[in-house]
């Protein structure tokens, strides 16, 4: 049971690299939602999520 | 301190007005006025540092947004391999009475979000199926996007996971049992009313214009295939409220994985790593809004959290007259809902539950009636998650107060019924089994 959580809490972290990875990529590129004004959501929003992968919160 | 926290207050209701019209953005209109209320707390020496406010606010529901990812990463997956396409055509074909429709429709919506707690996961797994068959029994765009909100509303506080009742009970030491009946004898009532408000009048058009309608179904997809990926989701969440200490904790979002894998493999037209790849793709660019909207509200809580400003909220309305209170909740519970998602629950659902306790009311229908209030306000800025997950699902394109004015009916027939629960609990305590 205890090996299970941990492959699940590294699936997790897997996801959340996931997420963050497509997060960067459409930060500088991407079709939909342009503008100075969803590029600083594009950062905010990334901030958790790299935190989250880096086990720094 | 009250009148300190009451001028935080208005100066971030005046920094999201501000930023709501000049820049034309809800996301960061909340981050604004959330960095406002944080600073006003940091003046005042209530907190001692902004961006550890402002870090741990971006925490608050970043779960809630890994859900929304890889929920519509499974209902991308799933409708690639035609399968949502083929059953619409095959329910369609098979009965064209709009009630029997309508029903089969909000049933199906109702099972989702009964069993995650949140009604968003009803419209991304089922939202385009049922405003396809909504569609076609002759509902306008309007009343499309207005019924798979309602069911998503509804989902939401159903049996056995309604989440504001959760939230309320574990806020004010109860248990949360006998919650099954209370919460789903209101529920089918306020459905059924529902069904009839939206089909009344309207025409279904002919089976063989539908059909002509609905783009083309995969010839070669067998039943199998449309089945085990929405059954193995069923199965997993089943299994994890049921058996919750023989397997690990798996968690919702994993839970869509594995489904998401699933439906990989049952696409009938195997689709390579980079297809797999743009779809991802795609759908992290088409959910952003989503998940932009999760993370800032967060943001919010936090900082209303911090100054203060969440708890002068809940004791300014508890302290009102009964009389107040009960006229006043039909406005209040859902405007909070807006703003603080669950932690509207937390914020005055649990003081409420201590002040009816003094009264010797039945809490366990106090505390149903309560959590079918608070979802009417998933339509309502700031964060309106659900309301504009619905129009986006559904393809509406008309304005968001018209959207509003056409679920009002249905919110107001939710609000009614609550109210007379919360009013006369004991006269429904029979349904405490």
């Amino acid at each position: 049971m205890v090996a299970a959580q941990k492959i699940i809490y590294y699936l997790y972290m897997l996801i959340t690299a996931l997420c963050a990875f497509f997060l960067v990529k459409h930060l500088f590129k991407r079709k939909e939602h342009k503008g100075i004004i969803n590029d600083i959501v594009y950062a905010l929003c990334i901030i958790p999520f790299i935190l989250r992968i880096l086990h720094i919160k | 301190m009250y009148l300190d926290t009451t001028i935080i207050l208005i100066a971030m209701v005046v920094a999201f007005v501000l930023s709501s019209i000049f820049l034309k953005s809800a996301e960061i209109s909340m981050i604004i006025a959330a960095s406002v209320g944080i600073l006003f707390g940091v003046a005042h020496g209530w907190t001692s540092s902004f961006s550890r406010v402002f870090v741990e606010g971006l925490f608050t529901n970043l779960d809630i947004a890994l859900l929304f990812v890889t929920a519509s990463f499974f209902v991308n997956f799933y409708s690639e391999s035609g399968a949502i396409t083929t059953l619409t055509r095959k329910l369609v074909s098979k009965s064209n009475n709009k009630w029997v429709l309508l029903s089969a429709m909000a049933i199906f919506m109702l099972i989702p979000g009964a069993i995650t707690g949140a009604g968003s996961i009803s419209v991304f797994v089922l939202g385009s199926m049922v405003a396809m068959i909504a569609r076609a029994m002759g509902l306008s765009e309007k009343k499309t996007a207005a019924f798979v909100f309602t069911f998503a509303i509804l989902s939401a506080a159903a049996p056995p996971v309604n989440l504001w009742a959760m939230m309320i009970a574990s806020g004010s030491d109860m248990p949360y049992v006998g919650f099954t009946t209370p919460l789903l004898v209101p529920i089918l009532i306020v459905g059924a009313l529902s069904i009839i408000y939206f089909g009344w009048g309207s025409k279904p058009k002919d089976t063989a214009e539908i059909l002509k309608n609905l783009p083309d179904a995969s010839k070669d997809i067998a039943w199998w295939r449309i089945i085990l990926p929405p059954a193995v989701l069923l199965g997993v969440f089943l299994v994890s409220y049921y058996l919750p200490f023989n397997i690990p904790v798996i968690g919702l979002p994993l839970t869509f994985v594995i489904a998401c894998i699933v439906a990989i493999i049952c696409n009938p037209n195997k689709l390579s790593p980079k297809e797999c790849w743009n779809i991802m793709d795609k759908t992290m660019e088409q959910i952003f809004p989503l998940i932009a909207t999760v993370l800032s509200v967060g943001v919010l809580q936090n900082a209303m959290s911090a100054t203060g400003v969440k708890g002068l909220i809940g004791i300014t309305f508890i302290t009102l007259p009964l009389v107040w209170i009960y006229i006043s909740i039909l406005f209040i519970a859902p405007l909070l809902q807006g703003s603080l998602n669950y932690g509207s629950a937390v914020v005055f659902g649990a003081p409420l539950i201590f002040l009816f306790n003094t009264m010797g009311y039945n809490l366990t229908i106090i505390a149903s009636a309560m959590s079918l209030i608070f979802p009417i306000g998933d339509c309502l800025p700031p964060s309106r998650i659900t309301g504009r997950l619905s129009c986006e699902v559904v393809g509406y394109e008309g304005s968001y107060g018209s959207f509003l004015k056409a679920v009002l009916v249905p919110c107001l027939i939710l609000a009614a019924v609550a109210l007379v629960m919360m009013v006369f609990p004991d006269k429904f305590a029979f349904l405490v089994l």
